[in-house]
């Protein structure tokens, strides 16, 4: 009964041109991280002096920054940062957003709690929150992921609960339940999978406002260590040579914004394919 | 017809009322200055910020200012002191009729009072009160120090400009004790605060009861005249920023600017660029209380592994301008104290000598602990250069970069670092390097650097101090309780409106400046 | 509507307790000692003690949270070490520079987005749409503070039209104001612009399905009068909601704007307390901003209210 039904779920995702564009630059995102020993021309972290802040070349495709690291070399590998916090931040607001959101949904004393806090956290301005937790835990790639995760997982709880809360009184629950079975149970068999295409939604739009915030925190000097090539640590370093060499910011920051196009179209189409109700600005 | 030399002579008078126009000074206008922050007080005393240093020199005074030549001239006393046969008595007469901001006379009851709370803040102030036995008024007008032992640094540490003994009144220099920063703003300098608005801006007005010297300005004391009504500090974190805001016209003075904007600036004919000379040497001071850069023989393969040129270059923005290759402990610009000496180990990129030494010490590529900051951008970049020519020799460096204010309370901490990096700016006397003491982090405990610098402390003859300065240079390159890399120099720029500003001081002074516009 | 309104502002107090207790949970996840972060390398064993017990941090976690809650409903965020003053005094001189350019990025998000998202909306599937649509979707992507420094060099660099930065208040030089506000409000405005204008579309395309547009269409009303008399007026509801939600991005991203632009706001203050390791002024600069999001949500669903009749709350 599953097959066709997958099947056409895949072929709706295949024939959506959005989708098919995210995915594309998504790959290519990925395949420049995995390959980036070899997609890169130089390593990143090898300075060269007298080469520094030159333009654009056959040498070096964008350029150097200021230490004479190659640009399109630091860029390369700056995605595999971009894609870790992205990634792990994800899953771990996904992982917390259901265990937060199936508690809320199905616990309505607990529901009530939960909720407040949900909605005070949620009351930060995100990057705000970011910034502040980041001066207390200090630079690092661990602490971003930590600080996004605590950011960001509100917002998938409240998802997850509103699709409990959607689906908890629908028939079939509440024949699950007639037959004894254990609310665990109830949660895994019937009602997790429903949470999986908003969940798949809501990821791809987490994964690209952490791969932004990721940048943002590198960008005001308290996210990863400075000398580690990621995106928003060359735009931070291009920011003081903008005048003199206009490529070391240019091309990370068009690199962020593809990257960020990829997993917004992904996001579009996911959502107009699995369900045209979702709304998640 | 109108005789030839008629003609002449009118050109000539245009020309003369023309020049004499564009030189004779204006009073009026506010002088906007970008600086880089925010000063965490505006009381010398307390602290030795270089922002709290060039702020308050606008609004107090000591004893005694440096000129030109970083030597000690008189500034609220009156002449050089007197001193006795034994050289143990230091008697200083004061200026008369000299006017507080708040109209008060100074006399030797605002002295002693301010001096007793330098002595117990200040890092000067605390190693002359050291060898004070008793510092007392005499009279209204006169103040007299009784030694301990003999002295070489009586009159160049209360001439220091930073972290300087600045008169206050009596009232104040009480009110506040030393380790808590006095809020009213009371000196004797040709301006006054107006008004501070945090990350805004200070204003500084002019001083209209200002006494000053006769004769002329001379370095960071003589005589010194506000031209100009205001002195905006406005604070533009971003050296990017500030350059911008000079050329565009929203600031007339923009200072810490990096050197790569130079040639841009030079380029800009509405903007004078001033290479700031001496600036900083660069200097990474190894922890010598614990870990592993107590093994000198490291520290030596530290030294003997560097290439400096390239790192100077890097700092420098690439431009030639802006760095200096010298091994001496003090600047060229200070030439009582600048040291030519031939043969030392400095610069030698020796990779070999670097690993014997290496191997000597037993190293097997434990991780030296590199603190480093990007709050002054110079630090990180040679930090990082460093590292990559430290590691083709074989040592393996763990960068920790963080805020300036983190590193400040690390490098307090024997457990917490092997090395950091900093800047030395001008010391004026060669008892005021710190990094040969005991007491700052680093800790130089070395015994015979530290005989060197007792006598160096009870010398007061120049020719035996300078004898005893080139040992100390030696010494220095022996033992490596610090690397000293070249010589950066800073930039600063004005607007081409500015006129008068004196480009040959290490820090900015804005008496004698004036604005044609 | 009484009782909604009356329940809706009461709703605010436990989102208000959690907003303080994560900022009062804030200072205690820095590593170590907080108070020798605090007070710094210069701190006395006596003033560190003093602190200590003004801070109430020998006593248990939660009285400290209750005593924490009462100082904060006194209006007393602390005193900033470093900047000598409280810090609420501290918060209250950056307000300005920060609510003005929130506002003015507010304006120009509303004034690009509302018209385009309608326009896009009216005429779904025409060019218009999608070339509006599409500047929107790459909007909603590119970063923000990217953005800014391109305009810098663009417009204040190599154009030289507007200054790279700096401010000047609106009540001292409005010209001067106006000239230093508006790349940081385009560049932070745009973003949500582009959010703006894909929620209007989609509220345009849902109310032109209605019946009473099809209605008015039936009767021979012109394309024109049926967009602007009916749909426009309806569309606009739930845009409204959008703004209470970009209104807190914007003060989010004006942190980082105040950054690039070297404008003296709440962005520039906690930043640099973070490099001064001034804990107190980062923990108000976050209860604040959160409160004003707070504040103004409450204001756009009472507005909500207040504009769509048809609404009703029992």
């Amino acid at each position: 009964m599953t097959e066709p039904g997958r099947s056409t779920w895949l072929q709706r995702l295949a024939r959506n041109r959005s989708v098919v564009a995210g995915l594309a630059l998504l790959l290519a995102v990925v395949l420049a991280a995995a390959f980036a020993g070899v997609v890169a021309t130089h390593d990143p972290a090898r300075l060269d002096p007298p080469k520094r802040l030159l333009p654009p070349s056959v040498e070096h495709y964008l350029g150097t920054d200021e230490f004479g690291r190659d640009v399109w070399s630091l860029v390369v590998h700056g995605s595999r940062v971009s894609l870790l916090v992205g990634l792990t931040t994800m899953l771990l607001t996904s992982l917390g957003g259901v265990v937060i959101g199936l508690a809320a949904g199905y616990g309505r004393r607990l529901d009530l709690v939960l909720m407040r806090v949900m909605d005070g956290l949620m009351a930060f301005p995100a990057i705000l929150l970011a910034i502040a937790l980041m001066a207390a835990r200090g630079p690092g790639v661990g602490n971003v992921i930590f600080a996004l995760s605590v950011v960001y997982t509100p917002r998938t709880a409240m998802l997850i609960r509103s699709t409990v809360l959607g689906i908890r009184d629908l028939d079939y629950v509440h024949a699950a339940r007639a037959l004894g079975r254990r609310d665990l149970a109830i949660a895994a068999r019937h009602i997790l999978p429903n949470c999986v295409g908003p969940l798949l939604v809501q990821g791809s739009f987490i994964f690209a406002y952490a791969i932004l915030a990721e940048a943002i925190l590198g960008f005001l000097g308290v996210g990863v260590p400075p000398y580690v090539p990621s995106w928003g640590n060359v735009i931070a370093g291009g920011k003081n040579v903008i005048r003199e060499a206009f490529w070391v910011s240019l091309f990370p920051g068009l690199a962020l914004t593809l990257s960020g196009l990829g997993l917004n179209l992904l996001g579009d189409g996911l959502r107009d394919t699995l369900d045209p109700r979702l709304r998640v600005p | 017809m109108v005789p030839r030399s008629v003609v002449a002579l009118i050109a000539i008078l245009l020309l003369a009322s023309s020049v004499s126009d564009a030189q004779t000074p204006k009073r009026g206008g506010v002088l906007r200055i970008g600086n880089l922050g925010e000063p965490p007080s505006l009381d010398p005393h307390w602290g030795t910020q270089t922002i709290t240093e060039v702020l308050a020199n606008h609004v107090f005074e000591g004893l005694y200012a440096l000129d030109e030549g970083y030597r000690p001239i008189p500034m609220l006393a009156d002449g050089m002191p007197t001193v006795s046969k034994d050289g143990l008595t230091y008697g200083i007469k004061l200026r008369k009729g000299v006017k507080f901001h708040n109209g008060k006379e100074v006399t030797s009851d605002d002295v002693v009072a301010s001096l007793l709370r330098w002595g117990k803040r200040s890092v000067y102030g605390k190693s002359l009160f050291a060898q004070v036995a008793d510092f007392k008024a005499t009279d209204t007008y006169a103040v007299e120090f009784k030694l301990k032992e003999k002295s070489a640094i009586v009159v160049i540490s209360l001439a220091v400009p930073n972290n300087m003994g600045a008169i206050y009144p009596k009232e104040i220099a009480e009110k506040f004790p030393p380790d808590q920063r006095i809020t009213e703003w009371v000196g004797t300098g040709p301006f006054k605060i107006a008004e501070w608005k945090p990350d805004q801006y200070i204003r500084m007005v002019r001083f209209e009861d200002y006494t000053r010297l006769p004769g002329k300005q001379s370095g960071y004391g003589g005589a010194k005249i506000a031209y100009v009504d205001e002195l905006r500090w406005i604070p533009v974190p971003e050296a990017a920023s500030r350059a911008a805001q000079l050329e565009s016209g929203d600031l007339d003075v923009a200072d810490d600017l990096v050197a790569d904007g130079y040639d841009r600036l030079k380029a800009n004919a509405n903007v004078q660029p001033v290479i700031v000379k001496p600036y900083y040497w660069l200097v990474a001071v190894f922890n010598k209380k614990e870990g592993l850069m107590t093994n000198a023989k490291l520290r030596q393969a530290w030294q003997a592994a560097l290439d400096v040129e390239p790192i100077m270059k890097t700092v420098a923005g690439g431009k030639p301008e802006f760095y200096r290759m010298d091994s001496s402990l003090a600047f060229q610009e200070l030439p009582t104290w600048h040291t030519k000496i031939a043969g030392l180990p400095w610069n030698e990129r020796n990779r070999d000598k670097a690993r014997r030494l290496l191997k000597e010490a037993g190293y097997t590529g434990q991780p030296v602990r590199f603190m480093t900051t990007q709050e002054y951008k110079w630090m990180y970049d040679f930090a990082l250069v460093s590292k990559q020519q430290l590691e083709e020799v074989g040592f393996k460096v763990d960068l920790q970069v963080m805020d300036w204010s983190t590193l400040g309370q690390r490098r307090v901490q024997p457990k917490e670092y092997d090395v950091f990096t900093t800047g030395m700016g001008n010391f004026f006397d060669p008892t005021h390097h710190i990094y040969l003491t005991p007491t700052w982090p680093g800790w130089t405990e070395d015994e015979q650097i530290a005989t060197l610098m007792a006598q160096l402390a009870r010398e007061t003859e120049l020719k035996k101090r300078q004898e005893l300065w080139a040992q100390m240079t030696k010494l220095f390159y022996e033992k490596v309780p610090v690397a000293r890399y070249g010589d950066l120099f800073g930039l600063r720029a004005l607007r081409t409106t500015v006129k008068g500003f004196n480009d040959k001081t290490e820090r900015p002074r804005f008496w004698g400046v004036w604005l044609d516009r | 509507m009484t009782a909604y309104l009356v329940r809706r502002v009461l709703a605010v107090i436990p989102v208000m307790l959690v907003v303080v207790t994560v900022v009062f949970l804030l200072i205690h996840l820095i590593p170590g000692d907080p108070v020798a972060v605090i007070l710094g390398p210069d701190a006395t064993p006596s003033q560190i003690e003093a602190t200590r017990a003004q801070l109430g941090l020998d006593r248990p976690l939660y009285e400290q949270l209750g005593a924490f809650y009462v100082r904060v409903l006194r209006g007393d965020l602390g005193r900033s070490y470093f900047l000598n003053r409280p810090v609420t005094q501290a918060l209250w001189e950056r307000a300005e520079p920060t609510s003005l350019l929130t506002l003015s990025a507010l304006l120009v998000a509303i004034a690009i987005g509302v018209p385009s998202g309608l326009i896009a909306g009216a005429f779904p599937g025409s060019a218009w749409d999608r070339v509006l649509m599409l500047a929107a979707l790459f909007g909603v992507c590119i970063p923000g503070f990217w953005l800014s420094l391109n305009f810098i060099y663009f417009f204040a660099v190599r154009l030289g039209w507007l200054p790279a930065g700096g401010y000047a208040s609106v009540f001292v030089d409005p010209g001067a104001a106006l000239r230093y506000m508006v790349l940081p409000a385009v560049s932070l405005g745009f973003n949500q612009s582009a959010l703006i204008a894909r929620i209007a579309r989609s509220c345009m395309l849902e109310v032109l399905q209605q019946d009473y547009i099809r209605t008015a269409r039936a009767k021979g009303l012109s394309q024109g009068v049926v967009i602007v008399g009916h749909a426009f007026r309806n569309a606009m509801v739930p845009v409204v909601t959008v703004i209470g939600i970009t209104t807190a991005v914007l003060i989010g991203g004006a942190v980082v704007t105040e950054i690039v632009f070297n404008i003296p706001g709440l962005g520039r203050l906690i930043i640099s307390a973070i490099l001064r390791r001034d804990y107190p002024v980062v923990q108000g600069v976050v209860l604040v901003t959160a409160a004003a999001y707070v504040l103004v949500n409450l204001v756009v669903d009472v507005l909500y209210v207040l504009i769509d009749p048809r609404i009703r709350y029992d």
